[in-house]
């Protein structure tokens, strides 16, 4: 199997969608000839010319509306956005006009709306924040957050093939530092369904996205002291997989709920309420958070290092949880 | 390249000089005006004792032009527009009824005043063009083919809605038959929504034309450049009427913006500006019709402005008081279906008697549907849950025209992976 980072296994995913339907097609800026401006788009217009890879004006509200209008007309628009921060721009759009369609009216909107989120690259307060609880927060939209590059090609491709609107993070710290194994040929990885990254005994560490790698780190170094972490990577964020997330509590009794998204209001809250509700008997200790603090990101690399989740929080608090 | 004369040869074989670029200074460009009268009059804020309230500036004695004659029109198509601005005229009377009666679920948005401009604009769309409307255009949807008891049990909150009792008023749609996109409250969000239509259907090989709405309070928004901006610049057929009615809520037009007509926009935009009396259904339709022929023809998006009056408040609940009493007075004399009335009954395209039946046809039309919503039940509770996600097959999704040639090039190879990044 060929060697892929995250960012050519989605490339490949969206490329691969385009290839096998006719009805699919990209919109944003900056996507056509420039290729996009992390190069997830590379080559698309030379291979699928300009009808179908878009550049548009620098105007998320009519990169939205016009990707849902051509979704009523049964297309599978992939719309690009420079960057997730910007999902600000367009939120009446997407929270109000997409996401209640199909409740409101039975609209199916098959549309993905994706683009980078997430920190650890010096991008300051405008393009590393973790937005995804902004649209988690609105029924009807589905949210994924892959992990590693073997998911990002089967969530995408689930994704534009999903009669829902999806929002899509892609971790641009992971874009071209993760490298995998990736089939060629394309293959699903369903939406709503949670992964376990590593297998363990003692304790949970519920993540997504880059945070799955600190988790991970963590656990090598707590095994080597015996104490086995099992690692879930979420994947999806919308519909929760409130399965999974019970199960491993159930396994384990013990867990922390980690995410580069600030604390106050993040799906940790909300992870905490699901296990109150599915497996309370089965805690073993209180249920530990760990994420970025509550501040805009900040810029200046020491001050963005402080605020974002490290390996060294997760070994200890991981040891404190432990020892309960 | 050394400068020299472009010619070529017209139609009547003589020599004709190739437009050359103007300086800036020259330029000039023209906004379509189809209106026999140009209300001048401006609103504004004086204080007048203890309080602030509104007054208006400028000549309101003038007397009512006739229609304007229509370019396309036949008598039957004007008798036929003028029933459905009867049928929506009435609708809204037969919903304040209603309310009255405790009957309507929370407020009722009038088009009064507005019907001409609701209802003889959709009659220019096809069966394959596509519609959004706003709050106002009871009377589009009408035209687009909803009966009356549709909107009815939209404001009775019924289980039999076009939206199940999930949302209210105009909030509804029809991907399948009627080609019409739900609107929702907040203003100018259809206008990039539309222009989308009219990509999804180039990249399926049709060129169709696709008609909103904005008022003049709503295109002030953000969303209204961005969505017009969008359709110019992908040369999108948007037939997009801007209905400046005087007042957003109870802002008058004078506070939204400083240009003289909203029309001088499309300037801005590049794109094609039209000025129209929304009180005049022929001058409404025209401008409409040619705007849609052009969306077909893949000419581009026409910003039309329709000027009128509000004739109600914003909603039921809102008498309206703001209003300077003159305005009403001015503008009840410009009332589009009796305008329209007067136009075809003087010209004998109408007789009285047929007038007559065709009233207590409306009527009758109204009362029947009027009774059906009445008596349809209001939606089981649980009926609220479920559908907030397209799951278990419940709606197909597959291209609405079929995939055209224009969106597979001629270079396509089967089975050719993503070439690796350069």
């Amino acid at each position: 199997m060929p060697q892929l980072t995250y960012l050519e296994a989605i490339r490949q995913g969206i490329w691969g969608e385009m290839e096998r339907d006719p009805s699919v097609f990209c919109l944003g800026e900056d996507i056509g000839i420039y290729g996009g401006a992390f190069k997830v788009t590379d080559g698309f217009i030379d291979r699928f010319g300009p009808e179908r890879v878009i550049d548009t004006p620098i105007a998320e509200s009519a990169i939205v509306g016009a990707a849902f209008g051509a979704s009523l007309t049964g297309l599978r628009p992939v719309a690009e956005f420079q960057f997730m921060d910007f999902i600000g721009c367009a939120f009446n759009q997407i929270v109000n006009m997409v996401a209640k369609a199909h409740y409101r009216w039975g609209a199916p909107a098959p549309l993905v709306i994706r683009g980078p989120s997430g920190g650890n690259v010096h991008g300051g307060p405008f393009h590393s924040q973790n937005p995804e609880m902004w649209v988690v927060h609105a029924p009807g939209l589905k949210v994924v957050c892959p992990a590693s590059a073997y998911d990002a090609k089967g969530l995408i491709t689930a994704s534009i093939r999903d009669n829902n609107p999806v929002i899509f993070f892609e971790h641009k710290y992971l874009y071209r530092r993760i490298k995998e194994e990736v089939p060629a040929d394309d293959y699903l990885v369903p939406l709503g369904k949670a992964r376990v990254a590593r297998a363990g005994r003692d304790l949970s560490i519920i993540t997504y996205a880059a945070m799955v790698y600190v988790a991970l780190e963590a656990g090598e170094i707590l095994a080597k002291e015996g104490i086995e972490i099992e690692v879930l990577d979420l994947r999806t964020l919308a519909p929760l997989d409130r399965q999974a997330i019970a199960a491993t509590v159930r396994k384990t009794n013990k867990v922390i709920l980690l995410h580069e998204d600030v604390k106050t209001g993040g799906i940790g809250g909300e992870i905490s309420a699901v296990i109150n509700e599915e497996a309370f008997d089965d805690l073993d200790g209180p249920i530990v958070r760990i994420a970025a603090q509550d501040s805009p990101v900040p810029f200046s690399p020491p001050q963005e290092e402080y605020f974002l989740p490290k390996v060294s929080d997760v070994v200890r608090e991981a040891r404190r949880l432990k020892a309960y | 390249m050394a400068s020299k004369k472009k010619t070529s040869v017209s139609s009547n074989g003589r020599k004709a000089r190739v437009p050359q670029p103007v300086a800036s200074s020259q330029r000039c460009y023209n906004i379509q005006d189809y209106r026999l009268e140009k209300p001048c009059f401006t609103l504004k804020q004086v204080r007048d004792g203890d309080e602030v309230r509104y007054e208006c500036e400028g000549d309101l004695s003038a007397s009512v032009p006739p229609l304007r004659a229509s370019k396309y029109l036949s008598r039957e198509q004007l008798v036929e527009i003028y029933r459905w601005m009867l049928l929506n005229r009435r609708l809204e009377a037969a919903l304040e009824n209603l309310y009255k009666q405790g009957k309507v679920v929370g407020g009722v948005y009038f088009g009064l005043g507005q019907e001409a401009c609701s209802c003889a604009s959709a009659y220019a769309l096809g069966k394959d063009d596509w519609m959004g409307p706003m709050i106002r255009n009871q009377g589009s949807l009408l035209v687009r083919g909803f009966p009356p008891r549709d909107i009815m049990m939209q404001y009775m909150a019924k289980a039999g809605s076009p939206t199940r009792g999930r949302d209210a008023s105009s909030h509804f749609g029809d991907l399948y038959k009627r080609n019409v996109v739900a609107p929702i409250s907040t203003l100018g969000d259809l206008i990039p929504v539309l222009s989308g239509v009219a990509l999804g259907a180039r990249l399926q090989g049709r060129r169709i034309a696709v008609m909103t709405y904005v008022g003049d309070g709503g295109q002030s928004t953000g969303v209204t450049y961005e969505g017009i901006n969008f359709a110019a610049v992908q040369s999108l057929g948007l037939v997009l009427f801007v209905e400046n009615n005087l007042w957003g809520y109870s802002t008058p037009a004078d506070m939204q913006f400083r240009v003289k007509d909203l029309a001088e926009r499309a300037i801005a935009y590049g794109i094609r500006g039209v000025i129209v009396d929304g009180t005049d259904a022929c001058q409404v339709y025209d401008a409409a019709h040619e705007a849609c022929e052009r969306a077909r023809r893949g000419e581009g998006p026409t910003l039309i402005e329709a000027k009128m009056m509000r004739m109600k408040g914003h909603a039921i609940h809102d008498a309206a008081e703001y209003v300077p009493k003159p305005l009403f007075e001015y503008w009840r004399k410009r009332d589009p279906v009796s305008r329209l009335e007067k136009h075809l009954v003087g010209k004998n395209w109408l007789t009285r008697d047929q007038n007559e039946r065709l009233i207590e046809d409306v009527e009758r039309e109204l009362e029947a549907d009027r009774e059906f919503a009445v008596a349809a039940p209001m939606p089981q509770p649980e009926s609220a849950a479920g559908g907030v996600y397209c799951e278990g097959g419940c709606h197909e999704v597959k291209p609405k025209y079929g995939i055209g040639k224009a969106v597979v090039p001629k270079t396509r190879k089967q089975g050719e992976e993503a070439a690796p990044l350069k």
